[in-house]
């Protein structure tokens, strides 16, 4: 595969050794905003306004410990795009399946899943084929029609 | 006096216009730059702009700054900001369940406004009606 259209973000940094709880705190924010590590303290995600948003406030949330930043937009020329692609990916759709499978238990925490169905959704960048199925079986088990 | 942030307005940037209108400054006047402009002329206060006052700081969003920078003691603006730090930043408890809605319907109301002053107008009726239904 050649070059792709998708443009990527990447955030590196350096944070100060001291205390350690603003490294703990970075790594935390990087999981949540379901970034993937590409090398040590180089996270990428996909470019959009959001993470364009969310990565500039980080940036300047590690400038206030002390830190570095350098925020970069770019386009891989080369390697494999869809690896990248799938390993961010699998952040949500490791969720849902999570999700489907707890709602084939007998009496599921529907209010529990939907809400964790939730913040996966937020972190679906490439809007995944399972999301509308996963919504489905929540609106199933509580007997509602999507 | 004169406040700048970049275009294209969301939930926290009508929020801030919303609360420097109704607590700070009755005559603001709000002006728009491009995205990426950090230094702005002299007597311009910049909000939710990176590095600014009046911006993102220790995970909280540049609402709650505008609050604390202004020492406002209305209690519910504090209800406020937890709604637009979990609407608008990376927050490990959601216990505003107005966060996500409010949210999409400020990015769409930004949509549906020719621009960025029209938005910031349309802003604060939501917002004096999210104050009026906490408030009640």
């Amino acid at each position: 595969m050649g070059e792709s259209s998708q443009t990527w973000l990447l955030l590196s940094y350096k944070v100060p050794r001291a205390p350690s709880a603003n490294r703990v705190y970075v790594w935390r924010k990087l999981k949540r905003l379901g970034a993937t590590a590409l090398a040590d303290s180089v996270w990428v995600l996909p470019l959009t306004r959001q993470t364009r948003e969310q990565f500039r406030w980080l940036a300047s949330e590690i400038e206030e410990m002390g830190g570095e930043t350098t925020l970069w937009e770019s386009k891989l020329l080369d390697g494999a795009p869809d690896k990248l692609v799938s390993e961010i990916a699998a952040v949500a759709e490791t969720v849902y399946r999570d999700i489907l499978k707890s709602l084939r238990k007998k009496s599921p925490d529907v209010a529990a899943l939907s809400r964790r169905y939730q913040e996966a959704l937020a972190l679906d960048y490439f809007g995944s084929a399972m999301a509308a199925k996963v919504r489905s079986a929540l609106l199933a088990a509580k007997g509602e029609d999507d | 006096m004169k406040w700048a942030t970049w275009e294209n307005v969301g939930v926290d940037r009508m929020a801030c216009a919303w609360l420097i209108r109704k607590y700070i400054d009755q005559k603001a006047e709000f002006i728009f730059v491009p995205e990426g402009q950090t230094t702005f002329p002299k007597g311009v206060e910049p909000f939710d702009v990176p590095g600014a006052r009046l911006s993102h700081h220790g995970g909280h969003c540049s609402f709650y700054a505008v609050v604390r920078e202004y020492k406002l003691k209305d209690p519910l603006l504090k209800r406020i900001a937890r709604i637009i730090d979990e609407a608008d930043t990376v927050q490990e408890a959601h216990v505003e369940p107005a966060a996500a809605g409010l949210d999409i319907i400020c990015s769409g109301l930004r949509l549906i406004s020719s621009d960025d002053q029209e938005a910031i107008e349309r802003g604060i009726i939501i917002y004096d009606a999210l104050y009026a239904a906490l408030a009640k």
